[in-house]
């Protein structure tokens, strides 16, 4: 951080706060100065400055709102499907981990494309045929990759 | 008794119940969902803890989870990412919640601790984990009554491995046997993020996860959207929102280029700045590549770039002591 250009920000949007090394740079002979919550300014003893986000930690979460609902209503339409499927199968997993199926994968796609106004165009049965698939899908095999 | 709560201001309920309608209509997929299962009632009286950021969209998860008959506890999974309007909104309908903006590292695992104790010594039944936090806490618990104290006597870490550290030694003396009742009665965890997921796998790998638990992060509908359009539009609304500076013209330098490192470097291009991506990964280097972007370690960039965003979910990827390694390189800054 020390090299960087004057003014530089730095953040992070990984998972952690480990991805920038927050505790050296506290414990650093940079000056740090508190703009406002979640904004801090680093001066460092030859004069150039950085501003780090939301000390190291999610800056879209510490320094705005996170993601829109629209794609977290995926990823959480995921997380409740999940939660049914792991009490309704409870005793029969083993101490592992699972993906979804993929017709729960597609589910969750299709409950989001009226909302945006996308109409899905349907496999003939010859179609279907022709490409190995059902015309209700899945639509693809497990290890296509998107 | 105190209320079976803590957040920061319970008067913000009603403006979090303004912005918990308007982000219903955002979220068809959960809505859907409830209409479908609301009559059978799959989670009825099922336990739930979830530790994931308490944000409005996180309020129609969880009101999607009572809406299916679960009894909900939560705590968010980061101490600077609750909205303290959701979090009031949820804990003013009877929702037990523990989680404020600006939580300190040991009020964090506080709230953690509380969001998992549903009371006469009753854990969870099922878990909604992001990030593992929730998962690991009762993992190292349940390793310590066991007499493992490999982890609560090592030395060194970070400083919130020491809170974590402190916590679990403490509920030890109280509860000796607190941790192995929690994992009586819970039946699997479903993690939503990257991090938490690649904890779980090393879990198994090493034999010592303790119950079944289901990767949301490598659904399709998840880390396709969420991980890549989801950062393309939220970095910039916390960049901005923090500094207001321009982002055109300027060199943003994305370290990694995973779903979320694709949707940051899309972002920052798609508002004017140049782009500048670090990676390991050969495949992942070549796909930044072929968008247009410069690949380069972060250490060559020192002095070009403006914008610096982590987005690896490894560590040490940007230190104090970049300029030391760069001098040493004998590249002048």
């Amino acid at each position: 951080m020390r090299g960087m250009k004057d003014q530089a920000i730095v953040c992070n949007i990984g998972h952690f706060d480990n991805e920038i090394q927050m505790e050296a740079l506290d414990e650093s002979d940079a000056v740090k100065t508190n703009i406002k919550p979640q904004v801090d300014k680093y001066t460092f003893p030859g004069g150039n400055e950085i501003f780090m986000l939301a000390e190291g930690r999610l800056v879209n979460l510490g320094c705005a709102t996170g993601h829109p609902s629209f794609v977290m209503s995926n990823s959480f339409a995921n997380q409740t499907l999940a939660q049914i499927d792991l009490w309704k199968n409870k005793g029969k997993y083993e101490n592992k981990v699972y993906l979804l199926s993929k017709e729960l994968d597609e589910e969750v796609a299709r409950l989001h494309l009226e909302k945006i106004g996308a109409k899905l165009t349907v496999l003939s049965k010859e179609q279907a045929d022709y490409i190995g698939v059902d015309v209700t899908g899945p639509f693809k095999p497990a290890h296509y990759r998107y | 008794m105190s209320e079976d709560y803590k957040v920061a201001d319970i008067s913000l309920a009603e403006f979090g119940r303004k912005e918990i309608d308007i982000a219903q209509h955002e979220m068809p997929g959960l809505m859907a969902i409830r209409d479908k299962y609301a009559a059978e009632q799959p989670l009825k009286d099922v336990r739930i803890m979830g530790s994931l950021h308490m944000t409005i969209q996180t309020a129609v998860l969880i009101e999607t989870l009572v809406a299916l008959g679960a009894k909900v506890r939560w705590c968010s999974c980061n101490i600077f990412s609750t909205q303290d309007h959701a979090a009031a909104a949820i804990a003013a309908t009877g929702v037990p919640v523990f989680a404020w903006k600006g939580e300190s590292l040991e009020e964090y695992w506080w709230c953690t601790e509380r969001a998992l104790n549903f009371g006469d010594g009753q854990g969870p039944e099922l878990i909604v984990d992001d990030g593992g936090d929730a998962t690991l806490l009762i993992h190292k618990g349940y390793q310590l009554e066991n007499g493992d104290r490999s982890f609560v006597d090592s030395e060194g870490g970070s400083l919130e491995e020491g809170v974590i550290k402190d916590l679990l030694k403490n509920l030890n003396e109280k509860q000796p046997q607190r941790w192995h009742g929690v994992v009586a009665d819970w039946h699997g965890v479903s993690e939503e993020t990257t991090t938490g997921v690649h904890r779980l796998y090393q879990m198994v790998e090493a034999g010592e996860l303790l119950i079944p638990a289901i990767n949301v992060n490598d659904s399709v509908t998840k880390s396709k959207f969420d991980n890549l359009y989801g950062c393309r539009e939220s970095l910039l609304d916390g960049i901005k929102r923090a500094t207001d500076v321009m982002i055109a013209g300027k060199v943003g330098v994305v370290c990694g280029y995973g779903d979320v490192g694709k949707g940051c470097a899309q972002a920052l291009k798609g508002m004017g700045a140049q782009v500048i991506v670090s990676e390991v990964d050969p495949i992942c280097a070549l796909q930044a590549t072929m968008e247009g972007f410069r690949v380069m370690p972060v250490e060559d960039s020192l002095g070009i770039g403006d914008i610096y965003v982590t987005t690896t979910g490894n560590k040490d990827i940007i230190t104090p002591r970049s300029h030391a390694w760069h001098e040493r390189s004998g590249h002048r800054l």
